[in-house]
């Protein structure tokens, strides 16, 4: 019985975790190897003497010197993580607001306007830049990080209003109106009863919110054109790869260095993530 | 008391105004107005390179798409490649949330492992995609990954290899996020629920049938919904994986192509306007699915 389940947990559990996790970090390994491989390794033939395909024997940190001395890379992340901070501000604050008159208040047209702004995830984006881009010029914000922390909350309001419109409709209305009998505000309940309850919705729609403006590519491709001013997603493709000559190496040890911290954030914060999602969906 | 009540009535109103108004605001500038744009475009000739205004042209565009053979084969690629790395995408998430529903030693490590192909900025990782699975001639094992794209262009047809690698891009970077919803799912399930079933059968397939999908559909719905739609307006990864060279083209990228390499805004706007409504029914069938779930279940 004991032998039995033990086998099981090895044929339904063990295995295929390993066969995903090792499945899913495969392309991280593969990235790690190249940035630490000496260029001489890395553009040398499959069946040279002493090669080793998956490891390398002489590890080098070469290209991270050349990322750091010959780009702007440390400009483009900070840049990027102003952007991404600013413009996850600005949509966690409209997300809240209209997630909280979405759920809560009674008023004409709440319906039409609710389901407006959640139309706005269907418009493809594929065009939207030609007359954006006409936008940003005539307000002049133009090459300046304004340009993307004014476009990304489009693709950023519609999502975090849902997510939060449904946490916020997890909490009783009880609580509410208990407050409120105390004597407090509406305004009042909402900022001192309601917001502090949601804060798992709220750091979820957060993350998700800062990683899809970290990760975002052709607004940051065409609203922004000169190298210091430049995201790490667009400023490691663009300043990295000239005309077909891609430089692999510096290129790989831009993408690991460019992506920790959105690591970080969700290492910190990925328990809180999966509890606002959990609420947020069933509600 | 009456008047009280609606005088309270109208503070509610007026308060529900100010608090979507920054929301409202901001979407009449960057959402309003380059959907008008679009739309007013797709019924004209605009184009970079013409001299001169633009002329209405009524509906003829969308008439030109209805007779264009290259518009449907993108629309038959597109529903291909939804469909495709959907299925896949959700099998694999169902796959890593189950795994993870129950604690084990190194179970956050694990988690954070999953979590990080969604995580990663697709822009980066996409190169190193490309790195693996394309690599340039001079590179060591270059010749093992030519020969593989040899064999399945030569099956499939010229463009096979590379399309197969935006799918599993895409497959690899969703299944990440889609795991973490189910996970998210699968905590939300009373545990009481799961012990009740465990009484109830003893077999672990139906269990799942039975108990946990019908139980996960808001979550399965949300999922699909959010890989169609990212599938419907791919771009940039399909861009940067072909290295612009697209033999399969999807909606997304050849309304990109009509606009910026043949300067034909109006047919491309057109074309890209098509998929709005193709989106709206798929979000409304999947609606109905999660629906008939609630109701059944009450």
């Amino acid at each position: 019985m004991v032998i039995e389940r033990r086998w099981k947990k090895w044929v339904f559990f063990y295995i295929p975790l390993t066969v995903f996790v090792v499945g899913t970090l495969f392309p991280f390994y593969w990235m790690t190897v190249t940035a630490i491989r000496p260029d001489a390794e890395l553009y040398r033939s499959w069946r040279a003497v002493n090669n080793a395909p998956f490891w390398t024997l002489h590890p080098t940190f070469e290209h991270f010197r050349d990322l750091l001395a010959k780009t702007t890379f440390p400009r483009w992340l900070l840049n990027t993580f102003y952007i991404a901070v600013a413009s996850t501000a600005i949509s966690l604050l409209c997300g809240l607001l209209a997630g909280y008159a979405l759920a809560r208040l009674r008023f004409p047209m709440a319906g039409a306007l609710g389901t407006s702004i959640f139309v706005t995830y269907l418009v493809p984006p594929t065009l939207l830049f030609i007359p954006l881009a006409d936008i940003i010029r005539d307000f002049q914000l133009g090459n300046t990080p304004w340009a993307l922390i004014l476009t990304y909350p489009t693709f950023l309001i519609p999502f975090c209003t849902w997510l939060l419109m449904g946490y916020f409709k997890t909490i009783p209305k009880e609580l509410e109106e208990c407050a409120r009998i105390d004597g407090a505000t509406r305004v009042g309940a909402m900022t001192r009863i309601i917001f502090p309850i949601a804060v798992p919705g709220i750091l979820s729609a957060g993350i998700f919110a800062f990683t899809l403006s970290w990760n975002e590519f052709i607004y940051a491709l065409i609203f922004l054109s000169s190298p210091e001013r430049k995201t790490v997603p667009v400023g490691v493709v663009s300043e990295l790869i000239r005309g077909d000559i891609y430089f692999w190496g510096q290129l790989m040890a831009g993408a690991l260095l460019g992506s920790i911290p959105v690591a970080l954030v969700y290492s910190f914060f990925v328990e809180y993530y999966v509890t606002g999602l959990t609420g947020s969906v069933k509600g | 008391m009456a008047a009280a009540r609606s005088a309270g009535r109208a503070r509610d109103i007026r308060l529900a105004y100010l608090l979507l108004a920054p929301t409202l605001l901001l979407f009449g500038v960057v959402i309003a107005y380059p959907v008008g744009w679009e739309v007013w475009t797709s019924l004209t000739d605009l184009s970079p390179l013409k001299d001169g205004s633009a002329e209405f042209v009524g509906l003829s565009n969308y008439r030109r798409l209805l007779v264009d053979a290259e518009f449907w084969r993108a629309t038959l690629v597109t529903v291909v490649y939804a469909v495709v790395t959907s299925a896949g995408k959700l099998a694999l998430g169902l796959g890593f949330a189950l795994l993870l529903a129950r604690p084990f030693r190194g179970r956050a490590l694990v988690f954070l492992a999953i979590f990080l192909p969604w995580a990663y900025p697709a822009g980066v990782s996409v190169i190193g995609w490309y790195w693996t699975l394309n690599p340039p001639t001079i590179t060591a094992y270059a010749p093992f990954m030519g020969h593989l794209k040899f064999y399945v262009d030569s099956a499939l047809g010229g463009g096979a290899w590379a399309f197969t690698s935006v799918m599993l891009f895409n497959v690899w970077r969703g299944s990440s996020f889609i795991a973490v919803l189910l996970l998210a799912g699968i905590n939300s399930i009373p545990p009481e629920l799961f012990e009740c079933a465990l009484l109830e059968s003893k077999s672990p397939w139906r269990r799942f049938r039975l108990v946990t999908v019908p139980l996960l559909k808001p979550f399965l719905a949300l999922g699909v919904f959010l890989s169609i739609t990212s599938a419907f307006a791919d771009l940039s990864n399909v861009w940067m994986l072909t290295a612009g060279r697209i033999v399969f083209p999807l909606v997304g990228t050849h309304a990109y192509w009509l606009a910026v390499k043949v300067g034909q805004y109006g047919p491309a706007s057109a074309l890209a306007l098509t998929m709005g409504p193709f989106l709206l029914v798929v979000l409304l069938v999947l609606f109905r699915l999660f629906d008939r779930a609630e109701r059944s279940a009450a």
